[in-house]
């Protein structure tokens, strides 16, 4: 498949480099040179230091044969005009990111159809949503709704209170609403079989439906976690604000933002219940000024991935119990796991597994990259005649690494066991380890 | 620089135009009851005469125009139309003094309402036709009336329109101001028509209907009665005219935009209406209380006087259904605290106007959080969006002036003799444009006994608080007469 990326940025570079190691013929445009200087040595994929709103350099890069076309500058008008110039020139799909929540609505997507967009990306607000979703079920890491909420996975930490702990899956499964898909342990992605047992530490991945969800608190020993009222942020940046858009009215907000014309942006961007506050989000003395001994929740969201591990480290010492860190550099991932930060945002990651949906030739409404898990949930829907729906589950051999969480027929959600027929027209959601899912693909075709 | 020929012929202009209408009134009045036609046809003669005399001074201007040319014209014009509108009250023999002459004069064009007149059922009918007129012409600015009907000076009018405009923001219903100026001149011909037509319905006469319709959409208060609407003593009335007074005082674009465009959530969004809404029934509700705890009077009646005068006064009309220097001193001093409030920037009332105080307030208590939260970046936000400091200081700025005018009218009337309460009230209601003050020049009395020098002083005090102190009051700093 031939890709062009237009913008080599976090966002772009990241996706360059994914899509090279998947054998796709990538080619990276950039206006500024030395952004792509370190790629073009490392990786198999060809940059092109030209503007991408330039038509002469777009039919350079190969435009006219492209199958994607993604316009991921930090510039949301370069990316719809480079998109439209792209149609035109004959690429096949085109993705701009944006940066206006207005573009989004339903009713303009047919205006930007016309204007030759196929797919709009918005990685702040696809972030920001994680983190008020985040906010709103504290006791939950991640949280995922497929097929408008039928179905739903959830990421839970489990501490040495949950009542699941040292028995065999087989033993607590036995007629349970919920299907465990996947453990994250010490670092490891297991999916799990019957004899595997649950610890303390795991990051465990239910798939349930919602009305099980005060079920899997119990037993996953969350009871006694309260609902959040105070939160601070640190760091002014977009998903910040968006972030503070979709939290709720009744939850009050801080954010810190150490530059004072920036604070003066943030407070035009911002309703009444949220304080900008001018200052450093390291520093102790403000915090506690600040209150930080009432604030349930520390969203770190600064450019440093550092700082943000840093400063959601030292709020929990000073007795946060949810922390929400930012964390942009991929390397870092992982270690910000094993010092028991919360939650991680990857914006990159976010927009990454969103423009992946757009390469797979199954017809899948949602891909989800799990950040911690480097793993992926995808919703697969069932067509006629395809593999899947020959046998029940348990007589398909599935490749290692990939499990089927459950499926949602006619609007209602259903967990998966070994005896399941799975028919045509039913959305089904799997769970697979990094980069799998081109492999799977073909079961539901 | 100044330039006087350009000035000189937008005031000469503006002569001719007001010429006309006296020249309207001389042949309307052997129509109407009384007999004033020769104070109308000498003052026609009088203003054709000076107003040709600008006009040649002004002949071979450009049309060059600076921004402290708009002060001046603005201000002369004021001044001008005050000084020759008070002849038909003067030349015609009915106000025989000067003084009280031009005070009438001044405090209809300011939409002030206060009166000297102490006979004013005996007076000929086209003259208190042309009494009402002065107010409604003033109501929404001389300037802004003449631009909006006229297509003249090939000027760069937006610089007018802002030394007369009232409130804090001007939103523009139009790219082109002069379009603009006509649809709001349309609502208040609309409004107009709409509260005459309601008050013939409601039964008053077609003559007084007309001239309550001008100066209660004009929120001004000249009555064509001694006793104010009280005089008319009918409940649908006193609804109708409080009805009107309140849509007066919304901001003219707002009105627009539900008029015309339907949009009431603008309307509720708009923090300076919630702000006027909310003040005047929460006024409207202590004073009720205020009367129904004096006993002797029923719910309905308490409640609509006290609405009446609550909005009378926080529009700053100043009509009056009720002595309410007869009511408990506490609601007095309650009513001349409503006079600071005014209604919203952008109509035809005066005084400091609601999005003034609620940014004023939301700054009080952004101090105190600031106390708390010392590092904070505090905005104060109106309609949901953030005001900048420089607003801010404006704000204040005209805040510290406001009350710095009404104390120092208020020593200089104590020095011509009035007593305390009397210094007081006089001095907020002049600068407030409102009319009715407390004591002795409480609604139920005119101003007549005031000293000269007095009514002077009020007329200056009235023409600074129309034009929202900073333009008269430029013309007294230094730095505006320097060349540079």
């Amino acid at each position: 498949m031939r890709i062009i990326i237009a913008g080599a940025g976090a966002v772009g570079t990241h996706l360059a480099k994914m899509l090279s190691d998947e054998q796709h013929d990538i080619v990276l445009m950039d206006a500024n040179e030395e952004r792509m200087a370190n790629l073009d040595s490392n990786f198999d994929l060809m940059t092109i230091a030209a503007s991408p709103t330039s038509i002469s350099s777009l039919k350079d890069a190969g435009v006219a044969d492209a199958d994607l076309f993604v316009a991921v500058t930090p510039e949301e008008s370069t990316n719809i005009t480079a998109c439209m110039l792209a149609h035109s020139l004959g690429a096949k799909k085109t993705v701009a990111r944006i940066d206006n929540y207005e573009y989004l609505q339903p009713k303009n997507k047919e205006f930007f159809n016309n204007l030759g967009i196929d797919s709009l990306i918005y990685p702040e607000m696809l972030a920001a949503k994680e983190i008020a979703d985040g906010l709103h079920l504290s006791w939950i890491r991640q949280w995922w709704e497929f097929s408008g909420g039928a179905l739903v996975m959830l990421g839970v930490k489990l501490r040495d209170n949950a009542l699941i702990l040292n028995t065999p899956i087989f033993q607590i499964k036995k007629e349970q609403p919920y299907h465990i898909v996947a453990i994250k342990r010490m670092g490891e992605t297991i999916i799990p079989g019957g004899d595997d047992m649950l610890q303390a530490g795991d990051l465990v991945y239910f798939m349930t439906t919602k009305r099980s969800l005060t079920y899997i608190r119990h037993i996953t020993g969350k009871d006694e976690y309260e609902s959040i009222h105070n939160v601070m942020i640190m760091g002014g940046s977009r998903i910040a604000v968006r972030s503070a858009q979709l939290i709720s009215e009744d939850m009050s907000l801080k954010i810190i933002e150490s530059d004072l014309a920036r604070c003066r942006w943030l407070t035009e961007m911002v309703s009444d219940n949220v304080m900008v506050i001018n200052g450093d989000g390291r520093d102790h003395e403000l915090l506690s000024e600040e209150g930080i001994d009432n604030v349930d929740a520390f969203v770190a969201l600064t450019d440093s991935a550092e700082t943000n591990i840093l400063a959601c480290l030292s709020a929990k010492r000073m007795g946060v119990f949810k922390t929400i860190a930012e964390v942009e550099n991929i390397d870092y991932i992982s270690m910000a796991e094993s010092l028991d930060i919360g939650s991680v945002i990857n914006k990159k990651k976010i927009a990454a597994s969103y423009i992946y949906q757009l390469l797979l030739d199954a017809d899948v409404s949602n891909v989800k990259c799990l950040t911690f898990a480097n793993a992926d949930v995808a919703e697969f829907i069932v067509k006629e005649g395809a593999r899947i729906t020959r046998s029940q589950v348990k007589d398909i051999s599935l490749p290692k690494g990939v499990t089927i969480g459950g499926l949602v027929r006619d609007g209602e959600g259903i967990l998966v066991t070994g005896s399941t027929q799975i028919q045509p027209g039913d959305h089904v959601v799997a769970f697979c380890l990094a980069s799998m899912i081109k492999r799977i693909e073909k079961y539901f075709n | 620089m100044i330039h006087l020929k350009t000035i000189s012929r937008i005031i000469g202009t503006l002569l001719i135009l007001l010429a006309g209408i006296f020249l309207l009134f001389g042949i309307a009045s052997p129509f109407l009851e009384g007999n004033d036609l020769f104070g109308f046809l000498v003052s026609a003669l009088a203003t054709t005469l000076t107003g040709l005399w600008c006009l040649i001074i002004g002949k071979g201007s450009k049309g060059e125009f600076s921004r402290r040319d708009s002060y001046i014209t603005i201000t002369v014009c004021w001044i001008a139309f005050a000084l020759f509108g008070s002849l038909p009250y003067w030349l015609g023999g009915h106000i025989p003094s000067f003084t009280d002459a031009f005070f009438e004069s001044m405090s209809g064009f300011t939409t002030t309402g206060a009166s000297i007149l102490d006979n004013i059922e005996s007076q000929p009918h086209a003259l208190l036709l042309w009494r009402s007129l002065t107010q409604w012409l003033g109501g929404l600015g001389i300037v802004f009336f003449t631009v909006a009907i006229l297509p003249m000076f090939g000027i760069d009018k937006v610089q007018l329109f802002a030394a007369e405009s009232t409130g804090v923001s001007h939103r523009k219903i139009h790219s082109r101001v002069s379009v603009g100026s006509r649809w709001i001149f349309a609502i208040y011909i609309m409004l107009t028509v709409a509260c005459a037509v309601s008050l013939r319905v409601c039964g008053m006469g077609w003559f007084d209907a007309v001239n309550h319709g001008l100066t209660t959409i004009a929120t001004s208060g000249f009555s064509t009665r001694q006793g104010s609407i009280g005089a008319f003593d009918s409940v649908q009335i006193d609804y109708v005219i409080t009805l009107f007074m309140f849509l007066s005082g919304i901001n003219y674009t707002l009105l627009f935009l539900l008029l015309f465009k339907g949009k009431l959530r603008e309307l509720y969004r708009n923090t300076e209406f919630r702000v006027y809404l909310f003040t005047v029934l929460g006024f409207t509700l202590v004073i009720t209380l205020g009367l129904l705890a004096q006993g002797d009077i029923g719910i309905e009646k308490a409640f609509r006087i006290s609405l009446f005068q609550v909005v009378s006064l926080q529009t700053t009309t100043g009509f009056a259904t009720a002595d309410y220097m007869q009511w408990p001193p506490y609601l007095w001093m309650l009513l001349s605290f409503v006079m600071f409030f005014g209604a919203c920037g952008g109509s035809s009332t005066g005084a400091m106007k609601c999005g003034r105080v609620a940014i004023l307030a939301k700054s009080i208590r952004g101090e105190f959080n600031r106390i708390l939260h010392p590092n904070a970046v505090i905005p104060v936000r109106m309609d949901g969006n953030v005001i900048s400091g420089d607003t801010r200081a404006t704000v204040l700025t005209f805040t510290c002036l406001y009350f710095l005018l009404i104390f120092i009218g208020w020593f200089a009337f104590m020095v011509m003799g009035l007593d305390f309460v009397e210094g007081y009230s006089i001095s907020v209601s002049c600068v407030g444009n409102i009319g009715p003050a407390l004591g002795t020049l409480g609604p139920a009395y005119s101003w007549s006994a005031l000293p000269a020098s007095a009514k002077w002083l009020a007329s200056f005090l009235m023409l600074v608080g129309r034009l929202e102190l900073f333009t008269i009051l430029l013309m007294f700093t230094t730095s505006f007469w320097r060349r540079r």
